[in-house]
């Protein structure tokens, strides 16, 4: 795949939070190594932690949060949706292409962060943070 | 009628509540709204979980489709709720 083809994505799970920390690890490798095979850069992934849930999924009321950026060819979104969907423990996600005016905000807030640290209004605990604002057109989501 | 539209059709009689004049995200020069930023988009949903109409809350309608799109991917990733518990 030639590098021009490749275009930004974002994709946030919800792991079933019952599982403990070392399967949701597994998970998270598994996640990014068929991200890999698939010919794709992963920029970074990020948990969340657990997380309450604001209605219930699956009956379950909490669960745990995974971001990850990466690039990759356009035929990403489709493989991954099936990969999500065979994957049990995998309650909700949500994939999305990250346009160049969400990559500029990023990069922007990124900017401001590191002149003014402190400068936002609501931080939030660091861990936990998703890097900054960014939003997309191309969105690929399924329940 | 003199003012025009600060004042609703009730007149000076009832207190407005959350009007604004400037959209908040124009103000802060957002280029983009952040689906992950929940507490952040929390301001602009209702007590029932529902979006509040732009003439409420003065957003531009550039900013306001951001929103929405921002606001519904938080409710598909169970960070705002599509219907609050109390409602339910």
């Amino acid at each position: 795949m030639n590098q021009q083809s490749k275009r930004s994505y974002e994709t946030i799970f919800i792991v079933n939070a019952t599982l403990d920390d070392a399967q949701i690890e597994h998970l998270i490798e598994k996640l990014k190594e068929f991200l890999v095979k698939q010919g794709s850069d992963i920029q970074s992934v990020e948990s969340w932690g657990r997380k309450r849930l604001a209605y219930s999924i699956q009956k379950k009321n909490n669960g745990f949060y995974v971001l990850c950026e990466f690039s990759a060819g356009p035929e990403i979104g489709a493989k991954l949706e099936r990969y999500y969907a065979l994957e049990e423990n995998v309650i909700r996600f949500l994939i999305v292409q990250l346009t160049d005016k969400a990559l500029r905000a990023r990069r922007e807030k990124a900017a401001a962060e590191t002149e003014t640290p402190g400068d936002e209004p609501a931080k939030p605990l660091p861990k936990t943070t998703p890097p900054a604002a960014d939003n997309a057109d191309g969105e690929n989501n399924a329940a | 009628m003199g003012r025009g539209r600060t004042t609703g059709r009730g007149g000076p009689r009832g207190q407005q509540i959350r009007k604004k004049r400037v959209c908040r995200f124009c103000e802060s020069k957002e280029v983009y709204i952040d689906y992950k930023n929940e507490k952040k988009l929390q301001r602009f949903i209702s007590e029932q979980g529902r979006i509040i109409p732009k003439r409420i809350t003065g957003t531009c309608s550039r900013h306001q489709r951001m929103l929405v799109q921002a606001i519904k991917r938080a409710r598909h990733l169970a960070l705002l709720p599509y219907v609050s518990e109390a409602v339910k």
